[in-house]
C-alpha cells in the first residue's frame, strides 16, 4: 500500500503518490532500477478529462530534457507533455493504444505512459517537485481555477 | 408472445460533443432505425425516480449509451433496477474513428453526426442480437 496526499475541492477528489516525483506541468515520475517510469498525476488527468488518445515517442528516440514526450488527445484538448530528463526512451506502455482509458482509471498504476533510460538523472531530479510541493501546487492551482469560476 | 421493447438510455451530459453524440444515436435506433423493437428512456426521468421509467426498464433488456468515463447511464439504469445488456460509450466509437473529430453541443458538426450514425449502426446489430433478429428470426 502506497502512502498518498489528497484534498477534495468542490466535487473532485485529487490523489498525489508520495513514492515518486512530479514535474511542474503534472507528470510523476518514478524511479525503478534506473529507469524512469512515466505517467500522468492524477491531477492532471482530470483537469484534461477523458483520454481518447496518447501518442507516444517511439523506442529508441533520444530526447533531451524538455522534448515532448507524448502528446494526449482528449475530449477537452490536445497537449504535448515534456520529458523530466534527457535519455532514451525504452518502454511504451503497450495499453495506451489498446486502453488509454487507463491513464484516467489507473493513473499512477497501469495507466503508465512510457519509461525513459535517463542520461544525468541525478542532476535532472533536482529539478523535479517533490511530492509535498506538488500537492501544495496543485491545491493553490485548484483553488485559483475555483475562485476565476466564481467570478 | 408480447415481449417487451429494448429500453435504450443515453447519457444526459449537455454541454459536451461526446454527450450529444449518445442521443443522436439512440434517436436514431428508436425513431429511425429500429423504432419497432426499441424505446427511449430518458436518464433524467431516473435520476428523478420517475416510476413509469423505473417500470419500462422492468424485465427488459436495456442497452445504455454513454458519453464518458463516468458512465451515468449505465450506473444509473443498474441502481434503477435494469440489467444492463450491452453498454456502449461514445468515446470507443471516437477512439476508432480518429478522423472524425466531433464539434459543436446542441448541433453537431458533421464528424459528430457520422460518429452518431456509426454507433447507432452497433447499436442496431446489438438490437437484433438481444431480439434475435440477427439470426434472422424475424
Amino acid at each position: 500500500m502506497f502512502d498518498t496526499l489528497e484534498f477534495t475541492i468542490d466535487k473532485f477528489t485529487f490523489r498525489v503518490r508520495t513514492d515518486r516525483l512530479y514535474t511542474d506541468e503534472g507528470l510523476w515520475v518514478l524511479e525503478q532500477d534506473g529507469t524512469l517510469r512515466i505517467g500522468l498525476s492524477d491531477y492532471l488527468q482530470q483537469h484534461s478529462g477523458d483520454v481518447a488518445f496518447v501518442d507516444a515517442r517511439p523506442v529508441g528516440t533520444r530526447l533531451a530534457a524538455g522534448d515532448t514526450l507524448f502528446t494526449i488527445e482528449t475530449i477537452k484538448v490536445t497537449s504535448d507533455l515534456h520529458s523530466p530528463a534527457a535519455g532514451v526512451i525504452s518502454a511504451v506502455n503497450p495499453d495506451m493504444v489498446t486502453a488509454p482509458e487507463k491513464v484516467n482509471s489507473q493513473p499512477y498504476e497501469e495507466g503508465w505512459v512510457c519509461e525513459l533510460s535517463p542520461e544525468s538523472w541525478e542532476s535532472a531530479r533536482t529539478q523535479l517537485l517533490r511530492p509535498e510541493t506538488y500537492f501544495e501546487k496543485i491545491q493553490q492551482d485548484a483553488a485559483k481555477e475555483l475562485e476565476k469560476d466564481g467570478d | 408472445m408480447a415481449t417487451k421493447k429494448v429500453v435504450i438510455i443515453p447519457c444526459s451530459g449537455v454541454g459536451k460533443p461526446f454527450g450529444t453524440i449518445t442521443r443522436e444515436a439512440a434517436y436514431q435506433v428508436t425513431e429511425d432505425d429500429r423504432p419497432e423493437d426499441t424505446r427511449l428512456v430518458p436518464l433524467s426521468l431516473l435520476v428523478l425516480g420517475d416510476e413509469d421509467a423505473q417500470a419500462a426498464l422492468t424485465e427488459a433488456e436495456v442497452i445504455s449509451i454513454d458519453g464518458c468515463a463516468l458512465i451515468c447511464a449505465t450506473k444509473m439504469a443498474r441502481e434503477s433496477g435494469g440489467q444492463v445488456s450491452r453498454a456502449f460509450n461514445s468515446m470507443d466509437i471516437y477512439r476508432a474513428n480518429r478522423d472524425l473529430k466531433p464539434k459543436g453541443i446542441a448541433e453537431l458538426n458533421d464528424a459528430g453526426l457520422e460518429l452518431a450514425r456509426k454507433l447507432a449502426a452497433q447499436i442496431d446489430q446489438a438490437v437484433d442480437e438481444l431480439t434475435g433478429k440477427a439470426d434472422g428470426n424475424a
